[in-house]
C-alpha cells in the first residue's frame, strides 16, 4: 500500500531523515516510533504530499506522491500534529467542507459526515463552534476530518498528545475500531500507545530506521534473558557473592536499598528456581520475586539512546 | 475546479457570516453618510448659484463629476486600507493556525486554492462596493441620473478592488504574520498609484507611454468617466492574473521548500 525508498530530507545543512526505506501492506496498523525530533513528522508530511523530499521516492496505492499528488491525496486522511480546524466554523459544517475538499460525491457527503461524527463521538458538539471546544474535542474533530472521506490510508501524527487519560483510551479504542478498514500509520513517542494499537513497529532515530518488526518479535528480541526483582526482609550487603554459585546469573545490581536487588540472568525457569531456593535457605526473608520482562520500552531505549533502561520498569 | 468552488464557498461564507465584515460595512456607511449628503448639498448650492460664480469648470455642473466621482475617490481610498484587512487572513492566518496543512494534503491543486480564495476576496470587495453604490442609488429618488456612466464607474472601482485583492492575496501568501501581510498589502496598494509618476521623469516617448500604461489612474479615470477602453481592461486583468500567478507559485513552493 505504501512504499518508501531512500527517502531523504535536508533542512538546510541539517539532515532530518536519511535514506528511509520501508513498506506498509494493506490493512496494517503500523506504529512509527521515535524520540522527539527523530524525523517522524517529516516522513509523514512527505508521504501525504505535503512536502517534497530531497532524494528518494514514496508511493501510495501505486501512485507516486510527486508525480500524481492528487490521486495520492484522494486516498489519504491526515491528522497533523496540530489539528487543522477552523475556529470560526461549526463542527458539522467543517466536516462537510473537508468532505467536499476530499472530493466525496455530493449526495454522499451527509452520510460520510454522520459516519465520522458517530465514530468519533462528536454527536453532542456537532452544532457548536470549534472555537468553543476543549483541546480533546478539537483533537477528535481532527481525527474526524481525517476519516471523513473514508480514505484507504490514515496517517495520524501523535493523535493522543495533550489528551486526558480517558480521552486517550477512547482514541485508542477508535484506532482499534478503524483497524482492518484502513491502512494506518501512527506516529508517537508514547510506547503503550503502540503496544495497545499497532501490529508492526518502525523505530526511527536521528532520521534512520533502527528497527522494523512486529511488536511481538521486538519485545522478545533478547529471548532467554530476563531480569528478576527481589525484595528481602533483611539487609544483605553482598547478594552477588551469595549467588556466585549460579553460573547463569550475569549480573546483580543494588536497588533502592540493601533490601532490593535486581538480578540479570540467562536461562529458564530452573535458574529462577535455584536462585529463590538459595535466597530462602540463606534466611534473608524473601518477600517478593518478580520477573521483569524486557518489554518494548527497553528495546526502544536501547535502540534510540544506546543504553538499557534503568531497572527495567514493570 | 470543484476544489475552487468548495474553497470559494467556504471563504465567502467566512466573509459574509463574520461580524467583522459587517462592522467594516457599517463603518464605511458611517463615513459615506457623513460625506455624501454634504457633497450633495454643496452640489445643489453650486447649481442654484452658478450664474453668479465665475470660472466654475463646466463638468462640475454634472452630478456625475460633482458628486459621484468624489465619492468614488473616497471609496478608492477606503479600499486601499480595507481590502488588506479582508485578505490578510486568507493565507497568513491559515499558515499560522496550521489549517494550511489541510489544504495542502487535500486533492486540490495550488491553482484551485488561489482561485477559490481570490474570487472569495473579490466577492467580499463586491459587498463593499455595493454598500457605496447604495448612495447614488438613493440619490435617484431626488434626481434623474444617467445610469450607464454611473454603472461603468462603479464597475471600474470594482475592478480596481479586484487588483487590490490580487496583490493583497499575494502579500498574504508571503508571510504567516497577519500584521506583516497587512502592511505589505497597503504598500502594494499605494505603490501601484505611484508607478505612473515615472512618466514625468523619463525623456523618451516610448518610456513615457509605458509608464502611462502602467499607471492605475490612467485606466481608472477613463472608466470613471464612463468610457470602456479595452487596453484598460487588459491592464486590470493582466495585473490580476500576474498576482494570482505569483500567489500560486508561492503556495506551490511550500510543497518543495
Amino acid at each position: 500500500m505504501i512504499q518508501v525508498s531512500d527517502l531523504t530530507k535536508d533542512y538546510g545543512p541539517r539532515r532530518a531523515i536519511d535514506k528511509l526505506s520501508f513498506s506498509v501492506n494493506k490493512g496494517d496498523v503500523v506504529g512509527f516510533l521515535g524520540p522527539n525530533g527523530a524525523g517522524k513528522s517529516t516522513t509523514m508530511k512527505i508521504i501525504t504530499g505535503f512536502m517534497a523530499p530531497s532524494h528518494g521516492t514514496a508511493s501510495v496505492a501505486g501512485f507516486d506522491v510527486f508525480e500524481n499528488p492528487i490521486e495520492v491525496k484522494k486516498r489519504i486522511g491526515y491528522l497533523p500534529e496540530t489539528p487543522p480546524v477552523y475556529a470560526d466554523m461549526y463542527v458539522r459544517e467543517y466536516l462537510r467542507y473537508v468532505a467536499a475538499l476530499k472530493q466525496v460525491p455530493k449526495d454522499k457527503i451527509e452520510k460520510y459526515v454522520d459516519h465520522a461524527i458517530e465514530k468519533t463521538n462528536l454527536g453532542e458538539v456537532q452544532k457548536r463552534l470549534i472555537h468553543h471546544l476543549s483541546k480533546g474535542f478539537k483533537q477528535r474533530v481532527g481525527i474526524a476530518q481525517a476519516i471523513v472521506s473514508d480514505p484507504e490510508v490514515l496517517i495520524l501524527d501523535e493523535p493522543t498528545v495533550g489528551l486526558d487519560p480517558k480521552q486517550v483510551a477512547e482514541i485508542r479504542d477508535l484506532i482499534k475500531a478503524l483497524k482492518g478498514q484502513h491502512t494506518i500509520i501512527l506516529s508517537t513517542h508514547i510506547l503503550p500507545e503502540v503496544e495497545a494499537t499497532c501490529e508492526k513497529v518502525i523505530i526511527i532515530n536521528k532520521g534512520r530506521i533502527v528497527a522494523e518488526d512486529s511488536i511481538h518479535s521486538l519485545a522478545t528480541m533478547e529471548k532467554g534473558h530476563q531480569r528478576l526483582h527481589v525484595r528481602l526482609r533483611k539487609d544483605v550487603s553482598d547478594l552477588k557473592s551469595v549467588l556466585a554459585g549460579v553460573s547463569a546469573v550475569t549480573s546483580v545490581t543494588l536497588g533502592a536499598s540493601q533490601k532490593e536487588w535486581s538480578i540479570d540472568l540467562a536461562g529458564g525457569e530452573d535458574v529462577v528456581e535455584s536462585i529463590s531456593s538459595l535466597i530462602v535457605t540463606q534466611g534473608f526473608g524473601l518477600l517478593e520475586l518478580t520477573p521483569a520482562k524486557r518489554d518494548l520500552e527497553d528495546v526502544f531505549l536501547k535502540l534510540t539512546y544506546g543504553q538499557e533502561s534503568k531497572g527495567g520498569a514493570v | 475546479m470543484s476544489g475552487t468552488l468548495t474553497i470559494l464557498k467556504k471563504e465567502l461564507k467566512g466573509f459574509y457570516f463574520n461580524p467583522t465584515f459587517w462592522v467594516i460595512c457599517f463603518l464605511i456607511s458611517v463615513i459615506f453618510s457623513w460625506v455624501f449628503p454634504i457633497q450633495l448639498n454643496l452640489f445643489s448650492q453650486l447649481l442654484t448659484n452658478y450664474v453668479m460664480q465665475q470660472g466654475v469648470p463646466s463638468n462640475q455642473l454634472n452630478i456625475h463629476y460633482g458628486v459621484f466621482l468624489r465619492q468614488l475617490s473616497y471609496l478608492n481610498l477606503l479600499l486601499i486600507f480595507v481590502v488588506p484587512a479582508l485578505t490578510m487572513k486568507l493565507f497568513a492566518e491559515e499558515k499560522k493556525l496550521r489549517t494550511f496543512d489541510l489544504l495542502l494534503t487535500s486533492p486540490v491543486t495550488s491553482l484551485d486554492i488561489v482561485l477559490g480564495k481570490y474570487f472569495a476576496a473579490w466577492g467580499a470587495v463586491f459587498g463593499l462596493v455595493f454598500v457605496a453604490f447604495l448612495y447614488p442609488l438613493s440619490t435617484s429618488l431626488l434626481a434623474t441620473l444617467n445610469w450607464t456612466p454611473l454603472l461603468i464607474a462603479f464597475a471600474g472601482i470594482f475592478l480596481v478592488g479586484g487588483v487590490y485583492a490580487a496583490m493583497d492575496l499575494f502579500a498574504s501568501s508571503l508571510t504567516e504574520n497577519t500584521i506583516a501581510a497587512y502592511i505589505i498589502s497597503i504598500m502594494f496598494n499605494l505603490s501601484i498609484w505611484f508607478i505612473g509618476i515615472g512618466a514625468e521623469v523619463v525623456d523618451s516617448e516610448a518610456g513615457r507611454k509605458i509608464f502611462e500604461h502602467m499607471s492605475l489612474s490612467t485606466h481608472l479615470s477613463a472608466l470613471v468617466e464612463g468610457t470602456i477602453r479595452t487596453n484598460g481592461l487588459v491592464f486590470f486583468f493582466s495585473v490580476i492574473v500576474l498576482f494570482c500567478f505569483l500567489a500560486e507559485r508561492v503556495v506551490e513552493s511550500s510543497r518543495w521548500r
